[in-house]
């Protein structure tokens, strides 16, 4: 940007400056030097984000409807019923996927917007390949939805047994959701434009 | 038991992927004369990416990015790899994938019943993440894909095609077929100290399709699509 050029963000093709408000010769999108309103956007999303996680732990994830006694289940209560059943893998892989790396993810995300916002002078370096892996890390997370929708689907012999799907399962779609967006709109470059000793 | 040596050995095959850097050539530069040059998408250095080799890894040489990683025959591939996909979709949707037995009762499902399970209980805004996630969103994908090789490989222009590959570059990161594989494994060893479970062929096909978009994604060179597309819109117009 300095040397005077705008990498487009759509092909990636580098284009010189002419006035304010260009489009790209290649693909006719519009150039942006940086992602625009890239801080609030992420923060907007974020927020969110952090909002619903709370009651996406809170409330049940899903209910174990057996003989007609029903059983509802939190996130974390499921996964201490793993680990009773002795299923100690799966029990840890849905841990990472359903509780460390949602909380990986908004507490990397707010660390990155406030070193940008108050020009920390940090690690760029590092702090890039942390928002790689938090951008890559992301999609993981839906792990829980997919497996209650096949649960649901499966698990449904009328009076004998049934698997109902509970609040929380609306409140983590929209975390996984929420905290994919502000990944996406997160411009790892603003982290870059802060260092003053490059 | 063949199953589960399926998915491990794509496993294990998706990690080494990820895993095996090579870095490649990069320079870079000071003075700027060619179109050559490009500048990384995570922190804006401009960079010379002077003809990087076939099977090279092209990383930024600030904050380590792959800027490039051209690959063999990429747009043959994709156009062959998409159109595989397109014919194994529909059996990896329209036949079971696998059931369960309880006590002489059996149920079995595919994917988009699960969709509806969850549509059925109120829960539909989860119904239709699940259904965007893991049906429409990757046969989209797939369909973007075909049309743009196809066109780059019969060398036809169309005006859409930089708003096909827009989309399709979008698309890429909502596609999540191996976040649902895993979330398969997952309810199969939950529910296999319950019932019996039994897999059906459906499965089979929903391996298959994975491991090919797995290939399509791994195959598709954006920078040197683009550069085509580039190319054929500026003949069109002359
Ligand atoms: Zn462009
Ligand atoms: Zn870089």
């Amino acid at each position: 940007m300095k040397q005077g050029f705008i990498r487009c963000h759509d092909c990636g093709n580098l284009v010189k400056i002419v006035d304010k408000f260009s489009q790209c010769p290649r693909c006719d999108s519009h150039l942006h030097s940086r992602s625009p309103y890239s801080l609030q956007r992420t923060a907007a999303f974020l927020i969110s984000g952090i909002l619903l996680y709370i009651p996406a732990n809170v409330f049940p994830i899903m209910t174990v409807d057996q003989f007609g006694v029903g059983e509802p289940h939190t996130i974390m209560g499921g996964i201490i019923e793993l680990i009773d059943s002795n299923m100690l893998p799966i029990a840890l892989l849905v841990l990472v996927a359903s509780i460390l790396v949602p909380l990986f993810k908004l507490i990397g995300l707010s660390l990155l917007l406030l070193s940008v916002y108050f020009r920390w002078q940090i690690n760029a370096r590092f702090w890039t390949v942390m928002y790689r892996i938090i951008a890559f890390v992301g999609r993981w997370s839906m792990l829980d939805i997919f497996i209650i929708s096949i649960l649901v689907d499966l698990v449904n012999l009328g009076g004998v047994a049934q698997i109902i799907a509970g609040p929380a399962a609306i409140a983590f779609a929209a975390v996984v959701i929420l905290t994919m967006f502000a990944a996406k709109n997160f411009d790892p470059r603003l982290l870059w434009d802060n260092q003053q000793n490059l | 038991m063949t199953f589960f040596s399926f998915t491990l050995l794509y496993w294990f095959l998706y990690f080494t992927k990820l895993t095996i850097k090579s870095i490649g050539r990069m320079f870079v530069i000071n003075d700027m004369n060619s179109a050559n040059y490009g500048a990384c998408p995570e922190c804006d250095l401009l960079i010379n990416l002077a003809q990087p080799i076939i099977g090279d890894k092209v990383h930024c040489p600030r904050c380590g990015f792959l800027l490039a990683h051209p690959r063999k025959k990429s747009i043959e591939h994709t156009f062959s790899l998409s159109i595989a996909g397109l014919i194994l979709f529909f059996p990896a949707n329209l036949l079971p994938m696998m059931g369960i037995e309880v006590m002489g009762e059996s149920t079995n499902g595919v994917l988009f019943s699960g969709v509806m399970a969850l549509f059925n209980k109120n829960m539909w805004p989860v119904a239709i993440i699940v259904f965007l996630a893991s049906i429409l969103f990757p046969l989209v994908h797939i369909l973007l894909s075909l049309l743009i090789s196809g066109h780059l490989y019969f060398n036809r222009s169309n005006r859409y095609l930089t708003c096909w590959m827009r989309w399709m570059q979008h698309l890429d990161e909502w596609v999540m077929l191996e976040v649902y594989m895993l979330g398969i494994i997952v309810a199969c060893v939950k529910l296999m100290a319950l019932a019996q479970v039994e897999f059906g062929w459906g499965l089979y096909a929903f391996i298959a399709l994975l491991i090919i978009t797995g290939m399509l994604t791994s195959k598709l060179d954006n920078e040197l699509f683009w550069r085509r597309i580039g190319q054929l819109n500026k003949e069109h117009n002359n």
